[in-house]
């Protein structure tokens, strides 16, 4: 019970290739050592923007709630979709509400930004500090292990094919070393155009 | 009670009345951290231990030259992360004892019966451990790599990879996906046949193994400065040697492996 981030275990991964990006979840939710369910995606969409969420369990659904109906209410006072980057300022200015009193989440944004095509993603810490990355974002329990295999595995312009099997592979790899997170995972490869989300079967233990 | 409230680098006034009645409390603390990644790999005739070389405590750098890994004679190799203190004195204890052997039956030690001697050494400290994480590599009988894993106190386990110390975290998986291929199926086969791991050419894995210190480096402070790379392999076939008294010396070596150490950069922010 002493650390909210790491009481129900997951991680989240996000990476950055030629015209598009990818965004991936285990599906683990757990008690500690015991697993509760292996259906518990932590990837959600708003629209075109996806957002990535690790960390407390209730903390993360109450901020799917939240996100959903902010971009909602954007949608109808902006009569369009949000962008990623508008996206990211809003997770961003949410978290720092709760300055001292904070979501024990940390969240991942990604997307492709429907006005420009250029791709973006970006991560936080649990008050709303944005970290742009070019490259990649990791969240959750195993980001260690995701950091690792990441920084070996990641090159720059990859094709949503490529990029398909490097976030799979980053994320399967990093899973089977963390106990808290794995059972399955979903991964989304999103281009201007197109949304692919498939499903991962993996080591069940 | 004025001197409670006095910053602490202000000299306290002598006090004449708590010093003999109140209770003090002493410690002492052995054991520092002093960071660092090592990594052995054991392929079918050669084993590759590679570490950086440097040595922090806390956010500070003691030294950017700190070898951890070690010769400790008849082809085979130790290495140490944790306290390099405990480590350098592990090495020259398995080291005297690889001497020792050698001198007692006439005979170079086998990295198998080495690294039983190397798990007694350290269950001999099972109060007092030394703190450090050790891997032991060498050529065994059969001319195969060999990489042994121990914790502190002597368990050990005969792998085909690892990686110890503070990036371990960052490497392991890494190895598990490059090294032993897990989460790989070969192609075609819809995900019903994975991938066999072995039989990786040792160019290749040295590429990864700096593959993977590189990643390490980019992400933990503990890493960097530079890389120590050290082969086992399998010494060359006895005519092309000209020295006949190194033939022999050679000859006593149940399977053992020559040493090649080689140096190279890493990032030093």
């Amino acid at each position: 019970m002493s650390n909210p981030f790491t009481l129900n275990g997951g991680a989240c991964l996000a990476m950055a290739g030629k015209d598009c990006v990818a965004i991936a979840c285990d599906l683990r939710l757990g008690q500690q050592a015991l697993t509760l369910s292996n259906n518990f995606p932590k990837v959600f969409n708003y629209g075109d923007v996806f957002l990535g969420l690790t960390g407390l369990a209730t903390d993360v659904q109450t901020m799917h709630s939240l996100f959903r109906y902010k971009v909602n209410l954007y949608r109808l006072r902006e009569e369009r979709e949000i962008e990623p980057e508008t996206m990211a300022n809003l997770v961003s200015s949410t978290l720092y509400e709760r300055r001292f009193g904070p979501y024990f989440v940390s969240p991942v944004v990604a997307g492709i930004n429907q006005r420009t095509g250029k791709p973006f993603i970006c991560g936080f810490d649990s008050i709303g500090c944005i970290d742009f990355a070019k490259d990649f974002i990791v969240s959750g329990t195993a980001s260690d292990q995701l950091f690792g295999v990441a920084e070996g595995l990641w090159e720059p312009d990859l094709e949503p094919e490529d990029l398909f099997e490097t976030v799979s592979q980053t994320l399967l790899n990093s899973l089977d070393r963390d106990a808290l997170a794995g059972w399955g995972a979903h991964v989304y490869i999103i281009t201007k155009d197109k949304v692919t989300k498939r499903l991962l079967k993996s080591r069940q233990d | 009670m004025a001197s409670q409230y006095m910053l602490p680098h202000v000299q306290q006034p002598p006090s004449f009345h708590s010093t003999a009645s109140q209770p003090r409390q002493h410690q002492w603390s052995p054991y520092t951290e002093n960071g660092g990644v090592i990594l052995g790999i054991a392929g079918k005739d050669y084993v590759i231990i590679a570490g950086d070389t440097r040595s922090s405590e806390g956010y500070s750098i003691n030294t950017r030259t700190a070898r951890k890994i070690f010769d400790v004679g008849s082809g085979i190799v130790l290495g140490v992360v944790g306290m390099s203190a405990d480590g350098e004195e592990l090495a020259r204890k398995v080291a005297r004892r690889i001497d020792d052997y050698k001198r007692n039956h006439d005979k170079h030690i086998t990295v198998n019966a080495a690294a039983v001697m190397l798990s007694r050494i350290l269950y001999a400290k099972r109060f007092f451990p030394y703190y450090c994480q050790p891997l032991l590599g060498g050529l065994d009988e059969d001319g195969v790599g060999a990489i042994y894993t121990y914790d502190y106190v002597g368990s050990f386990e005969r792998e085909a990879s690892r990686a110890f110390g503070a990036a371990a975290s960052l490497i392991t998986p890494f190895l598990d996906n490059q090294i032993n291929l897990k989460n790989q199926f070969v192609p075609g086969t819809n995900g019903d046949e994975p991938r066999k791991p072995g039989d990786l050419p040792m160019d290749r894995v040295e590429k990864i193994v700096k593959d993977a210190f590189t990643s390490a480096v980019e992400r933990h402070i503990e890493v960097g400065d530079g890389l120590q790379l050290v082969r086992v392999t399998r010494p060359p076939p006895r005519e092309a040697m000209e020295d006949e008294e190194e033939v022999d010396e050679r000859e006593k070596t149940a399977g053992g492996g020559v040493l090649t150490e080689v140096m190279s950069e890493l990032k030093k922010d």
